[in-house]
């Protein structure tokens, strides 16, 4: 993608009408003439100093697909008192016409009490109209008194499950606050991740004599790298919501899990083997008594395979694309959805119930 | 669509997750040709890679020339790096060869169907395509009756086993109203209207669907859309290319059978039409019908006032001299195929009584653009003074289909300074641009409809033969008169095609 960032000279403390002007003139071109601004959402961002750069360089990743207003707020509730905006513009030429496109970035370091408040610098900087859109790419607590006045501004909140030390516990979380009356619309990165996978396991079934085998699985492999548990447990949760299984209880073989479910055709047994050296998803395989289904994925590779075997014999076998993976691509998947994800919500249930056994 | 069987699949995540088709196998005629290893197979392959299609999927190829499977697939993957965007992988093309076979034989021969209709029985049984199958007919034009009968006759107009049996009809839909009557007759004797799927790839097209997006998602557009606030509409489709190495071809075709009666036809239905009760394919293709209908019939002994029919001479174009259509390669010294068309067209129903559409399309023109533009009517009275509104002229919103996608309002705004002086300015939105996203091949778009069996953006029957009823008086009338009027190569089209708008006191735009 061909694009200039552009970066407004001036910096620290602004009022909001000084950003906007400021804003206004980073759009100016040389030669005099004004590139357009098209914004199809507003992006806010709560990151800390130590991750900035990263999330800085995603969300501007996001700029050509995603076009929008960013506002990355970093914030340091221990830090001195400071408020200090920064202003740049992602711009880039589009279309044959050589018209010029901006994408707006504002980055606010709040420190001391301010970082406490953060919805009062983020509310006044939102293009009125369009969709507003918060993420946590780091750890985040939605029982902060902070959290729920950003959510207040935000019809999505992207998170990641995984980000903290402590996934069992940002699971639970992560249900209890999309269980509550009002909550908003959540989305987790852990989740859109597992998309491909989903729907290349969906793919599996698609054949006539093979559909009615969903209701014969008896076991399940999942083999994964250490670190994917949010994700694994949403694979399972999934799994289990979608297709009728209570989980009735767990057994630990060091890192190992073997979980028990009552399924709609006897038990379930699900092995979660966090062995796999690289690879967060490695390897997902469902059997019943005549069948087996496997989406692996090779080490180095993009690819993923999809095997189908009945007894020794192979049915039908595929390798596509897996997608990306990268932050952005993963919160740019967000961005396109708009609402409550049921079915997230169902797994994630069901995930918590696994935690509870 | 009732021909589509719903297998309960309870880890479908329809609200989250991209729909993929039914298990199937497409059977494509013509398989050796250029349309199959330039769209067709690298269309299947990015939608293979993407995960759109089916674990089940199969592709058979039929043509004359001697292959093995093996050369078929070979033949295939050498040019399909030229014609896929993201790059090929060859894990991911291996495993999607693995699907593609293909059968040497004559289209004619009944031999043929006998032989593909046990193998496609043969790949139900061995790679579970459900018996569903979709036919695509990429074979030269002269064949597609016999191709339609013969599948006919061999019961492949029905799927196996309860699944659905579809067929792709490429352009063009005949040559002129007759002869689209009769291929149309032909295949609906064998296949009924909803399994027949005709291809413009024009309607495949991002931006062209975002004409309805543009004027059915929005309030503001549809309360002035119509005589009462319009003056005339102008559609442009210009191309700066000539006609290169496709001299014989164009010459039978011309810019008429081309691109008039199919492209730029669908643009006008898409401009002038009523909004559809729902998106979907009945609905929107009965209301593109109705403008076609409502077209005034062009009189064959007054063509001269509704058409002009324009052929390019040496020029130059974006710096470059160029021949004229006479000296390319395969074309007639005294040819007179149009390499242009201008129209002069009434849409007679309540909402644009007596508005005028011009339509033109050409090649090379000075530059490539299509585009819909609405006059509308001068404001009914200024108060401001004459000397002060020379500047000013009435507001026209253009629609840009392609490039740079957007639109642009032309809207009278004060001159700063003392006075009133006001002047016409251009406001422009690119909305093409606010989505950097990469839009998707027209044929990935519509082959993966045609395999989830949504025909809404195919051309029904009765839209190819209203297209053919316009323009058939003028077709008639320039057999006979075997005339042409000239434009220098990077002109805007013939003289005569001025005049067309001048007698009313109107010009073309300059796209
Ligand atoms: N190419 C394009 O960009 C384009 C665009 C729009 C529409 N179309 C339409 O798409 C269709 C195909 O176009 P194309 O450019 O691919 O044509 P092409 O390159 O001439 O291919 C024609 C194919 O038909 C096969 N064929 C001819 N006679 C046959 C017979 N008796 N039995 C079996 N196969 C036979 C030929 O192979 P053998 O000689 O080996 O039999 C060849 O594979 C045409 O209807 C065209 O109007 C093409």
């Amino acid at each position: 993608m061909i694009g200039e960032t552009r970066e407004s000279p001036g910096g620290g403390p602004m009022s909001v009408a000084e950003i906007e002007r400021e804003l206004g003139k980073l759009r100016a071109n040389e030669d005099g003439t004004l590139a357009l601004r098209s914004s199809v959402l507003n992006l806010i961002v709560v990151t800390d100093e130590a991750s900035a750069p990263e999330v800085t360089r995603s969300v501007s990743n996001l700029a050509g697909r995603h076009p929008a207003r960013a506002i990355v707020l970093i914030s340091d509730p221990e830090g001195e008192w400071n408020v200090d905006a920064q202003l740049s513009a992602f711009c880039n030429v589009r279309g044959g016409g050589g018209a010029q496109v901006c994408a707006e970035q504002v980055t606010i370091h709040a420190e001391g009490p301010p970082a406490n408040h953060l919805e009062s610098m983020a509310g006044p900087l939102l293009i009125p109209d369009l969709p507003v859109f918060l993420w946590y790419p780091g750890a985040f607590s939605p029982h902060s008194p902070e959290f729920a006045a950003m959510a207040d501004l935000a019809d999505r909140v992207i998170v990641d499950s995984a980000a903290r030390e402590h996934r069992d516990a940002s699971l639970r979380e992560m249900a209890e606050l999309v269980g509550r009356e009002g909550a908003p619309a959540v989305g987790d990165l852990q989740w859109v991740g597992l998309s491909p996978w989903r729907s290349l396991l969906a793919d599996a079934f698609a054949a006539r004599e093979r559909a009615g085998e969903l209701e014969k699985i008896a076991s399940v492999e999942v083999l994964y790298a250490p670190g994917g548990e949010c994700r694994v447990l949403l694979l399972v949760g999934w799994l289990a919501s979608s297709l009728g299984w209570t989980p009735k209880g767990m057994a630990r073989d060091g890192d190992r899990r073997r979980i028990g479910f009552d399924g709609p055709s006897g038990d379930v047994e699900v092995f979660l083997s966090p062995d796999s050296p690289d690879a967060r998803l490695r390897r997902v395989r469902l059997r019943s008594a005549d069948y087996s289904f496997q989406i692996s994925r090779h080490r180095e590779h993009r690819e993923v395979k999809t095997t189908v075997m009945r007894g020794e014999d192979l049915v039908a076998e595929r390798t596509v694309h897996l997608g990306h993976f990268d932050l952005g691509v993963l919160v740019g998947e967000e961005l396109q959805f708009r609402g409550r994800d049921e079915v997230y919500e169902a797994a994630l249930r069901s995930a918590v119930e696994i935690l509870d056994l | 669509m009732a021909d589509t069987q719903a297998l309960q699949n309870p880890l479908r995540d329809e609200q989250r997750l991209p729909r993929v088709p039914d298990p199937g196998v497409m059977v494509i005629f013509g398989a050796s040709g250029d349309l199959t290893s330039r769209k067709l197979v690298p269309a299947l392959y990015e939608l293979a890679s993407q995960r759109r299609l089916p674990l089940e999927m199969a592709v058979v190829g039929i043509s004359r020339t001697e292959m093995s499977h093996e050369e078929f697939r070979q033949k295939l993957r050498e040019t399909l790096e030229e014609h896929v965007s993201g790059g090929v992988s060859d894990d991911v093309w291996d495993s999607f060869a693995g699907g593609i076979f293909y059968l040497p034989g004559d289209s004619k021969e009944p031999e043929t169907y006998e032989e593909l209709k046990g193998f496609l029985k043969k790949l139900d049984a061995e790679r579970g395509t459900l018996g569903n199958r979709a036919f695509y007919l990429s074979a030269s034009p002269s064949l597609f009756p016999t191709i339609v009968g013969r599948l006919g006759e061999a019961g492949m107009n029905e799927g196996e086993d309860g699944g659905w049996s579809r067929l792709v009809v490429e352009k063009p839909f005949g040559r002129d109203l007759e002869s689209a009557r009769e291929l149309n007759d032909e295949i609906r004797r064998h296949f009924d209207e909803a399994q027949i799927y005709r291809i413009d790839h024009y309607l495949g097209k991002e931006t062209v669907q975002n004409i309805l997006a543009l004027r059915f998602a929005n309030g503001i557009f549809e309360p002035i859309w119509n005589q009462h606030y319009v003056d005339h509409v102008q559609i442009t489709v210009a191309e700066d290319i000539g006609v290169g190495t496709r001299g014989a071809f164009y010459e039978e075709a011309g810019a008429l059978r081309d691109i008039v009666q199919n492209h730029v036809m669908q643009v006008l239905c898409l401009t002038a039409m009523e909004p559809p009760v729902a998106f979907d394919a009945e609905s929107l293709r009965e209301e593109k019908v109705k403008v076609l209908k409502a077209v005034r019939p062009i009189p064959e002994d007054g063509v001269e006032e509704y058409a002009v029919r324009g052929q390019y001479t040496s020029g130059w174009v974006w710096g470059e001299e160029v021949a004229g259509y006479r000296e390319e390669e395969n074309v007639g010294p005294d040819s007179v195929t149009e390499t242009y068309l201008a129209l002069r067209l009434f849409v007679d129903n309540w909402r644009w009584a007596g508005v005028p559409f011009f339509l033109r399309a050409g090649k090379r023109m000075p530059k490539k653009a299509t585009e819909v533009a609405i006059q509308f009517h001068s404001s009914p009275h200024t108060p401001f003074a004459r000397d002060d509104t020379e500047g000013l002229e009435p507001n026209v919103l253009v629609v840009r289909v392609q490039p740079d996608e957007g639109l642009s309002l032309k809207i009278g705004a004060k001159v700063p300074g003392a006075g009133f002086e006001v002047s016409s300015v251009n406001m422009d939105l690119l909305y093409g641009t606010a989505f950097l996203e990469e839009a998707p091949d027209a044929y990935q778009r519509l082959l993966l409809d045609l395999m989830l069996g949504d025909p809404t953006l195919f051309i029904r029957a009765d839209e190819a033969e209203g297209a053919w009823r316009i323009l058939d008086p003028v077709m008639r009338r320039w057999a006979e008169e075997k005339k042409v009027e000239f434009y220098p190569a990077g002109a805007w089209g013939p003289r005569e095609a001025d005049e067309l708008l001048g007698r009313d006191g109107r010009e073309w735009r300059r796209p």
